[in-house]
């Protein structure tokens, strides 16, 4: 009986192949669809290990949480600024005419079990987010992996860094508090501010004067809907090219620009990036649940006629917001209008040269280096000095923008002048950056300079010649030393056979 | 503190203060209309009163409503103040109490005479004066350096010159409305003092206070006598609307409810982006450098 039985069982296992009924319908399905190779290709995909690889995964990951909270609070939220007369749990505000924005906002936070968790961790994940994608930004910049063949997808990454930021501010300025009504007034102006078309456009856009009653729900059905969907979809063209193009990787022992060596996606990247996931999902409810961010209860509503001094909007919107505060009032009547330089210079042109240098950056360093190699292989910052130092000119040129739109802040803290603040942080937008390159440019040269650092020195042998010349002749290096993944590789005496199996365990080398 | 109205303030007095009774007795009656927009910058500290409280001569002590009542200084303080006076204020302000003008170097030093009890205990309780640094712009609050019943002693000196209103507040914030009161700070407030009331830098090296650490007496004294660059809130807000400000400022501005975690400060996006950029993706990158390879 018992034999009959285990045969019986041998006989289906047999039947159903080696990998049992996961393999049969995988089988059934690439006999429909063609996943064979694709998912092959998907699971042998190698990434080279290196800490600044993860840092586009922090990124992807908290879109991901954005999505998840933001599907729960779009569950809560009512999308409209209908006037209802609030009466929650938060007695300060109670019977406050309110829009039904708030009022929606506040029972989340206050009543939806679990919804002031959400929203925060919503919020902290947005602000991780944009952090992220400019963290990785800087990476890929400062190692050079925009160059050719990868221009496009440092274009769709730029593009993706616009648009978190333009959906971080929608979804800022949905709760219809105090302190984000100002942001939109502040937005309606600088739209205003574009020449012959500006006045044309914020109608067109707020359907209507300033505040107007479209606002919140174009701004929701953007900020749920048409941006998720445009950021999702480049995010999708972001991961195809990296797979399609493979990724780069430092130059380093048996590393080339043929070939990329590292781990691949089954079985061993795909454990580390899940936990990776968890990890940032971790961190980010950990942040959602004991540190308070936006607490609009403490706002009250957005109402035209009142306004909070100290006002700032969400860090990744402060370089702009600086901009347009310590830029000097110039404007002018001609032609009949008010031409506001003062709005239209900071807060259009300004983002407008940054972000169009940034996209146009690949073509100008091609153009410069005369450079059309194809490139697989990263570059050390130092060993680009020109391009590090002005990256580093850009980003110290942002911080100190970023940190001009707290110069009330600033001030109160540290008991200065408004006035002297704002003065200061004018010259030292402008002088940080002239200072920043040449120092950068150094230090690049220095590192170069210092290559094997670390290494133990070899003691000199110094000799007098028959003449009386003394000659100092270097020892060779230690032993160990030699063979550091930076120096040449020494010419090999005899044909060295790769051996099959990979050096470290997990780590695979393929061709490109 | 030379504001065109304070140089009216004789004259308000003038035409104000010798019907006093009359007027009050006249603003109490008229509060049953229910209009709480009775103030008037004439009557500026005397709104609206219900309770009037004479002493044996018949002169008014106390008066107002359920919200504020506002005591007199008591005459027999007269000659402690002038002494408290001589000593602390006399030289800056003058033994006339009626400041100095401005020349080439030094500033004015404001006339006190007329400005009613509440602007002088309100400045020497709030540890602004006596001023601990007179070439400063802005007076900063600090300990004070002379007692509540010094303060009161100076005002009553100050208010034997020439009587002026408003007197010493004592808020009843079990009479206010919380609600309103946040409304009101929204609209009235927040401009300077921002919105969580943390205070903030203003033009020409001037500043609005944190309003976290005022007791409710001094939030009335401030509002009705507008210290500083601060505008001098009479006939616009009510004792009513008063009270309830001080009440959202005593409890919501000074204990605020923080239910999603640690306040940070409540200094808003700056703290955030702090926190989310070196906390957050700080520690994220920590973690990123921590399982990913580091040659």
């Amino acid at each position: 009986m018992s034999d009959a039985s285990a045969t019986n069982k041998r006989a289906q296992r047999e039947a159903a192949g080696p990998y049992g009924k996961i393999g049969q319908t995988l089988n059934e399905l690439d006999d429909r669809l063609g996943i064979a190779k694709g998912g092959r290709t998907f699971m042998d995909k190698i990434f080279p290990d290196h800490w600044s690889f993860m840092l586009g995964e922090i990124a992807l990951y908290s879109f991901v949480i954005l999505l998840v909270t933001g599907v729960f609070l779009t569950l809560y939220f009512v999308p409209s600024v209908a006037t209802v007369i609030y009466h929650g749990p938060y007695k300060p505000m109670d019977g406050q005419r309110v829009t039904e924005a708030w009022d929606s906002t506040m029972n989340i936070s206050f009543t939806v079990r679990g919804g002031l968790l959400m929203r925060q961790m919503h919020h902290w994940a947005c602000d991780i987010f944009v952090g992220a994608i400019v963290v990785h930004m800087a990476r890929v910049f400062f190692t050079g992996a925009f160059r050719k063949p990868r221009e496009l997808n440092w274009t769709i990454g730029l593009t993706l860094l616009i648009l978190a930021i333009g959906n971080g501010f929608l979804g800022y300025s949905l709760p219809d508090d105090l302190v984000s009504g100002t942001g939109i007034r502040i937005a309606y102006s600088i739209m205003e501010s574009i020449p012959f078309v500006g006045s044309y456009l914020a109608f067109w856009v707020f359907g209507g004067n300033f505040p107007g009653t479209a606002t919140i729900p174009r701004f929701f059905i953007l900020h749920v809907l048409i941006l998720p969907l445009v950021i999702l979809g480049l995010v999708g063209g972001h991961l195809f090219l990296l797979v399609r193009q493979k990724h780069t990787q430092f130059p380093g022992k048996g590393r080339t620009e043929k070939n990329v060596v590292g781990s691949p996606m089954f079985p061993v990247f795909i454990a580390k990036t899940t936990g990776f996931l968890f990890i940032v999902g971790g961190i980010t409810a950990l942040l959602g649940a004991f540190a308070q961010i936006n607490p609009i209860w403490q706002f009250g509503p957005y109402d035209a006629a009142r306004i909070s001094y100290a006002v700032q909007p969400d860090w990744y919107m402060g370089f702009l917001d600086g901009a347009l505060r310590i830029w000097p009032s110039w404007s002018f009547m001609g032609f009949g209008h008010t031409i506001p330089l003062e709005v239209f210079i900071p807060a259009v042109i300004l983002p407008g040269i940054i972000f169009n240098v940034a996209y146009l950056w690949p073509l100008l360093e091609r153009k410069f280096t005369k450079d059309n190699e194809i490139h697989h292989l990263l570059d050390r910052p130092s060993d680009r000095p020109k391009r590090t130092a002005f990256g580093v000119a850009v980003l110290v040129f942002l911080a100190m923008l970023h940190i001009a739109s707290s110069t009330d802040v600033i001030a109160n803290f540290f008991h200065l002048s408004l006035e002297s603040t704002l003065w200061g942080m004018r010259i030292l937008v402008i002088v940080t950056p002239i200072i920043a390159y040449p120092l950068a440019y150094k230090i690049c040269k220095e590192m170069q300079s210092y290559r094997g650092g670390g290494k133990r020195k070899t003691p000199n042998i110094v000799s007098r010649t028959a003449e009386g010349e003394y000659v100092a002749t270097p020892t060779p290096a230690y032993g160990e030393d030699v063979g550091h993944e930076l120096d040449a590789t020494p010419v090999p005496t005899y044909i060295e056979v790769e051996p099959d199996e990979p050096v470290e365990s997990g780590v695979r080398t393929v061709d490109r | 503190m030379n504001s065109s109205l304070f140089r009216r303030v004789p004259l308000i007095v003038a035409s104000g203060a010798f019907v006093a009774a009359p007027l009050l007795l006249f603003a109490g009656s008229a509060n049953a209309s229910n209009n709480i927009l009775q103030t008037t910058r004439k009557n500026a500290g005397t709104p609206n009163s219900t309770i009037v409280v004479k002493n044996k001569s018949g002169t008014v002590i106390k008066y107002g409503n359920k919200y504020i009542t506002y005591k007199a200084p008591s005459s027999k303080l007269d000659t402690l103040g002038q002494a408290l006076f001589m000593e602390n204020c006399a030289s800056c302000h003058g033994s006339e109490a009626d400041g100095v003008p401005a020349n080439g170097t030094n500033g004015a030093y404001p006339d006190l005479v007329g400005l009613g009890p509440a602007t002088i205990t309100f400045w020497i309780d709030s540890g602004r004066m006596p001023a601990k640094n007179v070439a400063a712009i802005q007076a900063r609050r600090g300990q004070p350096a002379l007692t509540s019943t010094q303060a009161v002693a100076i005002a009553a000196w100050v208010n034997s010159l020439l009587p002026g209103y408003p007197d010493i507040p004592t808020p009843h914030l079990k009479n206010a409305n919380v609600a309103d009161g946040a409304a009101l700070f929204a609209l009235n407030c927040a401009s300077c003092h921002t919105i969580e009331g943390d205070g903030d830098a203003l033009a020409a090296s001037t500043f609005s206070p944190s309003l976290r650490n005022i007791p409710a007496f001094q939030v009335v004294e401030a509002i009705r006598t507008g210290p500083g660059n601060m505008p001098r809130f009479t006939g616009n807000l009510s004792d009513q609307q008063v009270a309830d400000i001080t009440k959202y400022v005593t409890t919501e501005i000074q204990h605020p409810n923080n239910p999603g975690g640690f306040g940070l400060g409540g200094l808003g996006p700056v703290a955030e982006g702090f926190v989310g950029l070196l906390v957050g993706l700080g520690l994220l990158m920590l973690v990123c450098y921590w399982i990913g390879d580091r040659s």
